[in-house]
């Protein structure tokens, strides 16, 4: 977001939040105001009624004894600015000259910490000598100091002061993007507005620990995201758990964050990998609410903070999913999203970005109890309604199947959704690519694919049935789990109904015949209002009167054809 | 670009965006000191991507000149 927009948000966002002042006092020997406004935005849009005050420009001292109703101070005490020009005069000092300023500033340390050592948070920046500093190969005086001076701070500061490794956040924007030359020499403005922005979002979690907003729970989607493959497709055997992912969170739990999970699975399927996967480093009883079934995530989401009974803005959830990060960042914008990187190699990384969200100063014996306080508190009902508002979010996605008829060039992949598709398949008849060309080719048979686009792309052909005029029947009828939670289903069932009455059928039949994998459709004919006629084992026939049919009426979703 | 430099300018003084025109300057508009000034310049530069050199910073002094001068990079 840009400068000029935070700005303008931090705005609107005075003096509406509903919580008592946070006054913070941002004390400097630099120009640092700038600072404001990106770190009153970022904690008022995580509800801390921040105020932030800048210091006098050059007066650490004085200013460290003027502000003692400060809830926080921040220090920024740039090394270059010890003396006017320090970082071209270092190595031309005698040596009791520079240590006559050494001498000063330790001085002053102590000065400013005793005066601060009653305000609830202090954080000062590691002293850094980086930017003037990058290309020296030999370790010159500054470079000494710096390390004499943290070690100095280290050994000075009580419990309220935190020291925050300013090279860190300056190395992951580079030195370039950091700072501004051009205002440091003319104006002592050293930090760029994207270092600021960096600085506090980097910072935040512990201004936020402190004022009770800090992030409890950490809500993981299991495909493609605790492992990789999708269970109800590749099975048990074929998936590959993400161990490093897996590492952090134990951390985390171990540490009191509250873990749950959040997926569209089969719950003895996820229960089964929890208890039985070799590679698997989180076990069930790590997990502290697990919402594993076939609603949308909007509603668990909201029932795990209910059952954990603290605020949507305390939960962190990942997804790799773009449609359910969509969905959840659209209906629920308190909750921290973060989605799972299309590249494997930079999930490590986010993770430990995820982690620091849960900062805590210090760890509590309740903390490492907490998972067991939870799992007791937790007795209830898992089923709670649905929300109404999914439709709006899918209105805003622009949906459209497009639909493929008797598609030879799509014969293959036809073909392979049949060998894989388990859990969204009524009857799960497997076809090799020559029976589907000659199903094709069939004249009483009508093979209909479809592929699914919304705003973020095309999903490919993703669904499939036949239709078989000669039985009056639908033989084959599924979707990929990629596509599902969208209402297409619905729409699919729109659209084959249309079929069956371009084709003359009266009475359309159709049967479930269950497996261990699809139970998740055992009711689909009865929601599409078919009734069902008789049961045999593990197989049940419907048969729908095709005029008695309603139309969905989904407006939201268009239908395209393919060709 | 006249709507953009005005949106800014609104954002970051805190004022409507139709009062703003040629005049514009510290003079009536209370909340433009110095400080400020550096926080439109630096907000400038972000939204145009572009580098106001030392004599442009100090020339940027009302509405109109801010125009002229980011028109002219």
């Amino acid at each position: 977001m840009k400068y000029s927009e935070i700005i303008k948000l931090n705005n609107d966002l005075e003096g509406v939040i509903n919580s008592p002042e946070y006054k913070i006092v941002i004390l400097s020997n630099i120009m640092v105001h700038q600072s404001k406004d990106i770190c009153e935005y970022l904690l008022r849009t995580e509800s801390v009624n921040a105020k932030v005050l800048l210091g006098e420009y050059d007066n650490i001292v004085q200013d460290s004894a003027k502000f003692q109703d400060a809830n926080a101070i921040v220090i920024f005490w740039d090394t270059y600015n010890f003396i006017d020009g320090f970082q071209y005069k270092a190595e031309s000092l005698s040596s009791p000259e520079f240590e006559s300023i050494v001498e000063k500033i330790k001085t002053e340390i102590d000065l400013v910490l005793c005066n601060l050592k009653d305000i609830p948070l202090v954080l000062i920046n590691r002293f850094s000598s980086l930017i003037f500093d990058q290309f020296s190969l030999s370790n010159n005086r500054i470079n000494k100091l710096v390390g004499r001076l943290n070690t100095y701070l280290e050994e000075k500061c009580g419990e309220n002061v935190k020291i925050i490794d300013i090279d860190k956040v300056i190395s992951r924007l580079s030195i370039k993007s950091s700072i501004d030359l051009r205002y440091y020499y003319s104006s002592k403005t050293l930090y760029s507005i994207d270092f600021y922005k960096k600085y506090f979002e980097y910072v935040k979690p512990i201004f936020l620990s402190t004022t009770g907003k800090i992030k409890k729970a950490l809500i993981f989607d299991c495909d493609n995201t605790l492992w990789k493959g999708i269970l109800g497709e590749d099975g048990f055997d074929n998936i590959r758990i993400y161990r490093e992912v897996q590492y952090l969170t134990l951390q985390l739990a171990k540490k009191g964050v509250i873990i749950c999970l959040c997926s569209k699975n089969n719950p003895q399927d996820v229960d089964n990998v929890l208890e039985n996967h070799p590679d698997m480093i989180l076990r069930d009883e790590h997990i502290v609410v697990k919402k594993v079934n076939w609603s949308d995530k909007v509603s668990n989401l909201k029932s795990i903070s209910q059952d954990l009974n603290i605020g949507l803005d305390s939960l962190v959830f990942i997804d790799d999913s773009s449609f359910e990060i969509g969905l959840i960042k659209k209906e629920l914008p308190t909750i921290k999203t973060f989605q799972v990187p299309v590249k494997e190699y930079e999930y490590g990384l986010m993770m430990r970005e995820v982690s620091n969200l849960f900062y805590s100063p210090s760890q509590t014996k309740e903390d490492i109890q907490k998972v067991k306080i939870y799992k007791k508190q937790l007795q209830r009902s898992e089923d709670r309604g649905r929300v109404g508002n999914i439709e709006d979010y899918l209105r805003s996605l622009g949906l459209a199947l497009i639909v493929h008829v008797d598609d030879l060039s799509q014969v293959s992949r036809i073909a392979q959704m049949t060998q894989k598709t388990n859990q969204f398949n009524l009857t799960t008849i497997r076809y090799t690519e020559s029976d589907i060309k000659k199903l094709v080719e069939d004249e009483l048979k009508t093979v209909i694919s479809i592929s699914v686009s919304d705003k973020y792309g095309d999903s490919g052909v993703t669904g499939l049935a036949i239709l078989d005029s000669d039985k009056s029947a639908i033989d084959t009828l599924l979707l990929s789990c990629r596509v599902l939670g969208r209402n297409i289903e619905y729409k699919f069932m729109d659209i084959i109904i249309d079929f069956a009455k371009n084709k003359d059928i009266r009475v359309l039949n159709s049967q479930y015949i269950k497996t261990i994998k699809n139970q998740q459709v055992s009711d689909f004919y009865e929601r599409c209002g078919f009734v069902k006629i008789d049961e045999v084992d593990s197989s049940s026939q419907y048969n729908l009167h095709v005029e008695n049919y309603k139309n969905k009426d989904m407006k939201y979703i268009r239908i395209e054809n393919g060709k | 670009m006249e709507n953009r430099i005005k949106k800014v300018m609104s954002n970051v003084f805190n004022i409507n965006v139709d009062s703003i025109n040629n005049e514009s300057s510290p003079d009536n508009i209370e909340n433009w000191d110095s400080l400020k000034h550096m926080n439109l310049i630096v907000a400038l530069e972000e939204e145009f991507r572009i580098e106001f050199d030392d004599e442009e910073v100090v020339d940027s002094m009302n509405y109109a000149l801010i125009l002229n001068i980011l028109s002219s990079k």
